[in-house]
Formats: structure tokens, sequence, C-alpha cells
């Protein structure tokens, strides 16, 4: 464990846009690649990527196929096929550390089982200064860009190497589900050669004096028009709802149907302990009587503690998959809020345009 | 992007083809895709001081006929260059070729890049080994782009095809005319919030840029548009009011701009506007309700409950379960007041 944490991370333009390629060319399943950089006091400056292949084992269907990319960053060929990248890109003085693996996501829906295992492995087994990061292509293509970084947290790491997430161990250990993942803060970096690139670019309307166009013409097909600018993009100015309140809701019914299911679990263990020990008290009480009959026969006592030998309680399942399906509905909380916010800004917006002075009415 | 020069492109030059198969003369265009450029840059910071220029594979789609190419991906390719020879490790390019082709089974290998917009002996050299029978791009040509990264300079990027020249065999392999064609820079839907970003940041000192939230990104774009209606309307203003000459181009497509603006009834205006903001806040309300009530029944399964001991939380399990059970319900019937499709997707 190094001395100081990670305080950020710090994504160069060229892994963005690699990774924006990635995940919308794969979308709707998972794209997943490794990625390189270097730790530089604390913050993680990631420079280059590349792609897992996922083309080694072709399915048909589609869930299993994006299990394979979900998994890849774990899979062992894939190890393999890292290293040997990477030991060619050091060769044209890319930096060569593995610094974590990127995914793409869908509103959200990255907090699985899949994205947890990866990251342990990543944090366990290559280097604990790695991160992952999750690009979301459903929330990027509504505006603004979806990019965020994560880590296990430690109580979490310890917690999974035990294996245990009984009721108990949680209880001691004190862990919540806020805690599996820290987020860290992404910047955006450009190198000078790319600024010096952008400002070639046109991105604003000139201010200068122009010539009126002579007809129309003339006007649509002007090479000096300005072509829709970078920044800012109106792309966020987008009108649609009801997409994203669909897909919002079946999301969070997902996610209750799971917590349902792991809830019913929990209460069948419950009802099974509670048949169990309800017999070793009977047991217990049997031979209580029994030692009681022979100690006034004045026989020497039969042990009572073999009921453990007797009975066997039921194994509490773990309560890992709440954790994670409770992290998860918070995040899409989190990001249906984000929505509303901006999108009754919006719709009050068009409203009082297209209704101007009638908004007082309502 | 900088000024590309002008050039006539009318027809590529007739390539060797193979017996039988119809040769194209058609034009070529080239389409690339900014991580590519972003990439070449990439490299050629990280050339070392000797080194003039560095050069690399490009990596994209082709149209069937071979008119369309698209550069989606490049890589670098270490390669060394004197006075007197050059040398380009093929191992490595095959070996390279081979990773990138795991990874993205649909691009294939359209051609090279170097970042000098020089073409000497050896671009010509380095051209007929990229577009070679074999590994090469045969019987497509090869593209060549070169991106120029002179300081104090703009960057330009060219694009060129080649034509075999020469006299005798000998000579062949080492010369080639290089051809101009047209290319483009495109970006894609999905690339745009990204390249949003990206250019927020350039009039920065550190050159970098927070990825910002959703409302950040709106009252941007939003300012942006105030900005620009503010323009248009004081330039309308100055026309009415004589001070500038008016132009019928720019009236008309204005006219047309507006004339974009749906006319519907205030009356649906309103029932739409009332039905879509209760969705809305209908759905946050929801979500925010089914957070806390899993966050409570997470603290409740977990809560150290001090009388009883570990019975009384065990059976506090199964009560939290039923618990949020009988919440539920209670979320169902608050959701089944409003109306619309979307609550009725989260009472199911």
């Amino acid at each position: 464990m190094a001395e100081n944490p990670l305080r950020g991370v710090q994504v160069e333009a060229l892994v963005l846009m690699r990774i924006i390629k990635h995940s919308s060319q794969a979308f709707p399943t998972t794209a997943t690649g490794s990625l390189v950089g270097m730790d530089v006091n604390g913050v993680l400056e990631i420079t280059n990527s590349f792609p897992f292949p996922t083309a080694d084992a072709p399915t048909q269907d589609g869930p299993q196929d994006s299990n394979i990319a979900a998994a890849a960053p774990r899979a062992k060929a894939n190890a393999v096929y890292q290293n040997e990248m990477i030991k060619y890109l050091r060769e044209v003085n890319i930096d060569a550390n593995n610094v974590g693996w990127y995914t793409s996501a869908s509103m959200g829906n990255f907090i699985n089982i899949n994205t947890i295992e990866n990251q342990l492995f990543y944090q366990k087994e290559i280097n604990e200064r790695t991160v992952a990061l999750v690009h979301d292509v459903s929330r990027s293509s509504q505006g603004g860009l979806s990019l965020r970084a994560f880590r296990l947290g430690a109580s979490f790491v310890t917690a999974y190497k035990e294996g245990k997430f009984s009721t108990e161990s949680l209880q001691k250990s004190g862990l919540r589900f806020q805690d599996i993942l820290q987020e860290l803060p992404v910047t955006i970096h450009n190198s000078h050669i790319l600024t010096s690139l952008l400002h070639q670019l046109p991105t604003q309307p000139s201010k200068d004096e122009f010539e009126a166009p002579p007809n129309l013409a003339s006007l649509l097909q002007d090479p000096n028009a300005p072509v829709p600018p970078l920044c800012p993009n109106f792309d966020s100015l987008d009108l649609s709802i009801d997409p994203f309140l669909e897909k919002s809701c079946d999301l969070l019914l997902e996610s209750i149907e799971n917590h349902h299911t792991e809830l019913n679990n929990h209460q069948y263990y419950q009802r099974s302990l509670g048949r169990e020990q309800a017999k070793i008290t009977a047991w217990q009480q049997k031979r209580k009587a029994e030692n009681a009959a022979r100690t006034a026969a004045k026989q020497p006592p039969l042990p009572e503690d073999e009921w453990q030998k007797l009975f066997k309680l039921p194994q509490e399942p773990s309560r890992l998959e709440i954790l994670l399906n409770s992290r998860q509905v918070e995040q899409y909380s989190r990001q249906v809020d984000g929505f509303t916010a901006s999108v009754s800004g919006k719709m009050f917006a068009v409203k009082s345009n297209l209704l101007p002075g009638g908004g007082e009415g309502v | 992007m900088a000024d590309t020069g002008s050039f006539l492109h009318l027809a590529r030059p007739l390539a060797p083809a193979a017996i039988g198969s119809q040769p194209s003369t058609a034009p070529l265009n080239v389409t690339i895709q900014p991580q590519a450029i972003f990439s070449i840059l990439d490299h050629s910071l990280r050339r070392s001081p000797d080194q003039e220029r560095v050069i690399g594979t490009l990596l994209g789609t082709r149209s069937e006929d071979g008119t369309e190419v698209e550069i989606r991906n490049c890589y670098a390719v270490p390669h060394t260059e004197t006075a007197e020879q050059v040398e380009v490790d093929m191992e490595y390019q095959e070996k390279m070729l081979s990773l990138h082709l795991k990874a993205n089974p649909r691009e294939v290998l359209v051609g090279w890049y170097a970042t000098s917009g020089e073409l000497n002996t050896f671009s010509a050299l380095i051209q007929n080994f990229y577009g070679q029978q074999g590994e090469g791009t045969w019987p497509h040509p090869a593209v060549h782009l070169t991106v120029s990264s002179v300081p104090g300079k703009d960057i330009e990027t060219r694009t060129y095809i080649s034509a075999p020249i020469g006299v005798t065999s000998e000579r062949a392999g080492d010369s080639c005319l290089f051809i101009p064609v047209p290319y483009e820079i495109r970006y894609s839907d999905a690339d745009k919030s990204g390249l949003e970003l990206i250019s927020g940041a350039r009039d920065r000192e550190d050159r970098s840029a927070p990825v910002i939230t959703d409302i950040e990104t709106l009252e941007r774009a939003i300012e942006q548009v105030v900005d620009l209606i503010g323009r248009v309307s004081n330039y309308v203003n100055e026309v009415l009011d004589e001070e500038r000459p008016g132009s019928s181009a720019l009236g008309q497509f204005l006219m047309n701009a507006l004339s974009l603006a749906p006319k519907v009834d205030p009356t649906t205006i309103e029932k739409d506007f009332n039905n879509h903001i209760q969705d809305v806040l209908v759905v946050s309300y929801l979500a925010n309700t089914i957070r806390t009530q899993i966050d409570l029944s997470n603290r409740l399964a977990t809560a150290a409950l001090t009388l009883g001991g570990g019975d009384a939380l065990q059976g506090n399990e199964g009560k939290d379960g039923g618990d949020n059970n009988n919440r539920r319900g209670g979320d169902n019937r608050r959701g089944g007041k409003g109306r619309g499709q979307n609550r009725q997707q989260v009472e199911q």
C-alpha cells in the first residue's frame, strides 16, 4: 500500500476518444479495455489505452456475449494479450504501466459483481493503484460526457478477502454499501500539440464583419459558414424525456426485484434457522429432563452438548449481492436526480417560450 | 483545419491490377476519425529527440469498391532513418497488426502515417511496402497521411495515394508518385460530448478540464444560445433602424428558421407540459423513496439491536423484509394517484 492515496485521475484526450469510440461501437454490449499510464504524486495519469479482444469466443446470443466482454479484464487469455501489448507499446515510448481498465455502461448499470471482481483482480494482482474508468454511453449521448473513475474501498477489499458477508461480520466491520466504491475526480488533459490543433479548429462563429451573401443558396453552401461547434454541444438541449424515464424505471424495478429475491433468501434462512433452533431447544429440554430423571435415579448425566453434532445450522446467505444492489439503486436515483434537475429547467424554458406571458396562470 | 492546398481531384491513377479484374480509377475519399489524429500527435510527442519524424500504421474500414476509406485507428511503428537508409521494424508491424485485429476484427490495414509533411525517397519506399501484395493493402492503394508538427506553424494534415513510376524494375521499388486526395475529419455523435470537453480545456493554462455535470453542460449551452440569439436580434434591430444594409438571403434564412417553431394550441402545451413534469417529478420521487427504503433496509439488517442479543437481531431481519414489502405497497399507492404510463411501470 502506498503512503499517499490516489487523489485523482487525469485522462489524456486520446484515451477519452479511444474509450468513446470503442464503447459506442460495441454498444449495447459492454466494451472493456486496458489503460496504461503512470502515477505522479497521487494523480493517476492515463496516457493510452487499448481494447480487449472479445472475438476469441464468438457466441450467437447477446447476453453471453456481453458477459465475455465484461469478464474480459480478469480473463487469463487477456492477461497475456495485455502483457504483450504493453511490451510493444514500450518500444514506442508509451508509458508501459498498467494502471487500470475501462468499461462501458448504459444508464449507470455498472455496479455488479463483474465490475467488482475485475477491479479486485486489478487491485490485488496487478497493482494496488489502479482504477476502473466507467464511460456511460447512454448518458453521454444526451450531451454531457459521463466518465467516472472508481476504486474499491479498503474496507470492502478486506471484507472480500475474508469472503464473509454475513450480518455479523458486516456489523463488526461497519461496512456499508456506500463504502464499496470510491469515486475519484476525473480531469481531461490535452497535450500542447493537441491544444494547438484545437485552436486551429473553428469553434465560435467569428465576430468579424462579413459580407452579406447574395442569396439563400450561397448562404447554405458557404464554406466559411461555421460548422456545428465542438463547444458547446447543443445535444444537451435535447428535450427527450420519456426514453430516459422509461429506462430508469425499468432499471429501478429490476433492482427492486433483485432486492426482493435476496430478502426472500434471507427470510428463508431465518425460517429454517428458527426451525432448527426450536428443534435444538426441544432436544435440550428433553435431555435436561432426562438428566434430571437420571440424577434422581443416581445415574451419571448424559452430555448436554451433543446437539452440536445432531443438528446443523443453515449457512447464512452472503449479503454481498444486497450490498451491490443497494449501491446500484443509489446510483440510479442520483442519476434520476441529476436528470430531473436539468430537464425540469429545460421544460419550464420551453413552456414559457411557447406560451409567452401565460406562465403565471398555472 | 489548416489550409490543405488546392488540387484538382479527378481520378486516381491506374494501379497494377490483377488480370481480368476491372481496375478502378474512381476518385478516393478519405475520412479521418479524430482519435486517429490524436494518436498520431501523441506519437509525435513521444519520439526520440534525434528522430525527425515517426511513422505508424493506419487502420480503418474501406468501402467495397474502395472509393471510401475511413481511418479509425492507428498505432506507432518504430523505425530508424539515416541519410542513407531507412529501417522499419517489420516484425513489430506484423505483431502489432495481429494484436489490433484481434480486438477490432472489422478494421483492416489502410495505410500509414508520418509526422512530417515532407515526402522523400524513404516515403516512397515505405509507401510501396504498405501497398505491396500479400500483407499490404493491394489491390487497393495504400493511404499515406502526413501530419506535420513543426513548432510555431499550423498542424497540416494531408492524405496521399501513390502511383508507381520508375523506368526499370530496380528503381520502381523506391520511387512512386504521391497524389493528394481529399480528406475530411469527421466525428460521430458519440464523440461529440468528448470533444466538447476536450475543446473546453483548450484555453486553459494547465490544459486540463474537469468532467462537468449535466447541469453545468446545460448551463453553458444555454448561455451560448442566448449569446447567439442576442447577436441575431442585434443584427435584426440594426437593419430595422437602417444602420446596416439588410440582406434578403439572411432574412430568408431567418424566416425559414423561425417557421420551424411549432404552432400548437396553448391548452395542449399546458396539458403536455403538466403531464411530463409530473412524470419526471414522480419518477424522481419514487427513485429517492426506493433509495431511502433500501438504505433503511440495509441499516435495519445490520443494526446492532441491544435488546435480546442475537435472536432479536435475526428476528428483525425477517421483519425487515416484510416491512420493506409493506412500504413498497405504500409506494405503489402513492404512485397510483398520478397519471401516465411511467407510473404504471413502477407499479408492476
